[in-house]
Order: structure tokens, then sequence, then C-alpha cells
């Protein structure tokens, strides 16, 4: 009981540091690619993950109610940047189950910028996101 | 059961000690704890670098401005600000430049040169997120800017006392001679293209452009950088601005190829089928 209550709280602090880290700087504009009025919340199952520079994008197959797939793509900050947020090239892989708290693509495309990526056994990291709300005093 | 008050403890004194690490980071951004005086060398020039025995580098503190703009689509991190900076409003812009950089603005800086992983020179050089360290070697008679932002370029500062040659081909980062006064040390640069923004508001300069940099490490944690802009055929008269950087004490430059997977472009004006080549500013 006390383990359980301890890891929530852990899994708790971990999502608060996610959110508190420090405002990120990118090599591109946030607003000419995003909307962060448009929140998005993407769950389901990593099928590509390109760690690489400028900026890591992995991609996720959702499926809906009616079981129809749609492939997101999803973009994080540098690896480097990552890292700095407790990240591993190795930390998320094809085939787990992830949730992504972002941003939608100006576009309307299915395209995201991720803020946080939360794995299957509730862990949450940064995603090291230039468009992070503490960028936006 | 019994045990739940002490995890419950446990977990209270790690929230205390983020909220009190959230306040003390605060606190020495706005000057409430006093930072380790400048370092320097032996012979009594300033340290732009980490002192012997440590790491760090200089970062942007989030996303900084030459000139204040408020309504700028990416805003500027407070901790930045040079105390009494020009505003936008007041650089001395002719017409066209304005024109320029509103419409930049109001592209949401889609086009800029740097996010095509391109050099950027100026004050854009400083606004990499991923930092840039000086390399002083005396002995040389020069002082390395090392970039790994855009396309992990370095510049070099002439510290020999040269003059800028004439004739000179214009490049991203134009011919730099610096000289030491007191404790800053001062970069006079000519030479510019314009196949870069000065910095990533989209502020426009010509060829005319001479620049005028003052780099000044106020303390070990705070590196003043102040630019005058001189470039008649942009302004109607030379203007300052600048920004704070930040000490990132323990990092180091890494290896950074912005050309490996660059898919900015493309997510931010479309493929290039979809790109209007009768644009104004053909991305």
């Amino acid at each position: 009981m006390t383990t359980r209550f301890l890891s929530s709280a852990l899994v708790a602090l971990a999502a608060l540091m996610a959110v508190w880290a420090a405002p990120v700087n990118a090599h591109h504009s946030f607003a000419a690619e995003f909307d962060a009025s448009k929140p998005v919340t993407i769950k389901g199952v990593v099928t590509q993950i390109d760690w690489k520079n400028p900026h890591v994008w992995f991609y996720v197959n959702v499926k809906d109610e009616e079981g129809r797939m749609t492939r997101w793509a999803c973009e994080m900050g540098a690896p480097h940047q990552l890292q700095g947020r407790g990240w591993l090239r190795d930390t998320m892989k094809i085939g787990d189950v992830v949730t992504v708290e972002g941003s939608l693509a100006r576009d309307g495309s299915k395209r995201a910028n991720a803020r946080t990526v939360t794995t299957a056994d509730g862990k949450a990291l940064g995603a090291a996101s230039s468009g992070d709300p503490t960028t936006r005093p | 059961m019994t045990e739940r008050p002490a995890a419950a403890r446990l977990v209270a004194a790690l929230l205390v000690s983020v909220a009190t690490l959230s306040i003390s980071t605060a606190a020495q951004r706005s000057g409430g704890a006093p930072a380790k005086p400048t370092p320097h060398w032996p012979d009594g020039r300033v340290n732009l670098g980490p002192p012997p025995g440590e790491k760090g580098i200089w970062t942007p503190p989030g996303i900084v401005q030459l000139s204040l703009n408020p309504k700028s689509v990416n805003r500027a991190s407070p901790t930045s600000h040079l105390p009494d900076n020009i505003t936008l409003e007041a650089v001395p812009f002719q017409p066209w430049a304005r024109a320029l950089h509103a419409a930049r603005q109001a592209d949401f800086e889609r086009d800029e040169p740097h996010t095509r992983c391109k050099a950027s020179g100026g004050p854009r050089e400083f606004i990499t997120p991923y930092g840039v360290e000086f390399v002083d070697i005396p002995e040389t008679k020069r002082i390395y800017i090392f970039d790994v932002g855009g396309p992990h370029t370095f510049r070099t500062i002439y510290m020999d006392g040269r003059p800028h040659p004439k004739d000179l081909d214009p490049s991203y980062y134009g011919h730099s001679v610096g000289r030491w006064e007191s404790e800053s040390l001062v970069v006079d640069t000519v030479g510019y293209n314009t196949k870069f923004w000065m910095d990533r508001e989209g502020t426009p300069h010509t060829e005319q452009l001479h620049l005028v940099e003052r780099f000044t490490r106020t303390d070990l944690n705070s590196l003043k950088y102040e630019a005058n802009v001189d470039d008649p055929g942009a302004y109607t008269a030379t203007w300052t601005g600048g920004f704070i950087l930040r000490w990132s004490p323990g990092t180091e430059l890494f290896e950074y190829i912005c050309q490996d997977n660059n898919r900015s472009p493309q997510g931010m004006v479309g493929a290039d089928a979809s790109v209007s080549r009768q644009r104004r500013i053909v991305p």
C-alpha cells in the first residue's frame, strides 16, 4: 500500500518536474508550424522513432472507436535537450503505448508538437517543446 | 497504514524541495542570490569561458530579442532583457525595412534561413538554443566563437590589430576584428551578406551593415550582449539593442548536425510543390 502510494506520488512528482522544466528555445519558430491554442492528446502505439537533429520525430498509430487507424507524427526537442530531461535514445521503443500531450500543426495535418510523453508505466517526460507554456510569460 | 504519514512526509519533503529549487532558481535569475564574480585569467584578461577545471557554455534563457517586442509571435524570456533595452517601436527602420520585419512576423518567422540550417551572423549567432563557446587563444591573437546551432560553425575574431580588408566578399559572419576595452570584448564586423536574419525576429539588414558588438561578463553567470547597428541601407540612424546570455555550468558543446533530418521547412511552408513562387518572399 505504502509502496503503491509512494509510486503514485513519485509519478506525480515526475510529471510536475516535466511541466516545471526550464523554458525551451528551438531552432525554428514554434508558431510557424504549430498552434498553442489547439492542444491535443494522442494515445497510441509507437511505430517509428527518428532520434536525430534538429528535432526528434516519432510516429504513433492511433485507433479510433470504430477501429480506423491514423498515423500521427510528433515533434520533440533536439536529442541533447531530451537527454537533459531524462531521456535516453531507447527510452521509447517501437511497440510502446504512449500518451502525448501537445499542440496541433497549423496546417491541419496529423502532426503535433509534443509537450510531454507518458509511457505505459505512467512515467511522464518533458519533450523539450518550444511551445512549453513556461516560454509564454 | 501507520506508514502512510511517513510516506506522505517524504513526498511532502520532495515537493517542498522542488518548490525551493524553483524559488532559488528564480531568485538567482532575478539577482536574489549573488553570483560568483567575473573570472579572469592570470594576466587580468576577462575569461569568457569556464574557470579552470570547470565546464560551461553560454545559452539564451529561452527566447531572447535584440529589440523588445512583446507582440512577437515568440515572446522573449524576461530574464534575458537588458535594462532599458530599445523597443521595436524605437528602432529607426526605413519604411521598407519596417514593412519587411512586419511581414516576417506576420508569417510567424517561418522563412528564417536559420531554420534551413544556414549560418546566422550577428546577434542571431547567440540566439541558438544549444549554446556558444568563446575560445580565446592569445598566442594566436584570435578568439573563436564556436556555435553548434544552425550548421555547426565557428567564427573568427582577429585580435592582432589588423584592419578590415578592402573589397570583402560578403559572407554570413563577415570579417571581425576585436579588442579589449577594460572588462568588455568589443568586436567590429563588416562584410555581411544578406542571406541570414540578424535575429530570429526578422530584423532586416543590408550589405552595408557595420556591427559593433560588446560582450561584458558582468559576473560568472551573466554575459551582457550589446550590438550597435550601423546600416544606412536599412535604418535612418544607428541604434543599439541586446540581451543577456546565461552561463550553463557543467555543459559543453556537442555534435549537432542540423541537416541530418531537418523537416522544419516543409512543416512551416509545405512541400516544394505547394510553395507559391509568386510571393514577395519565397521561402
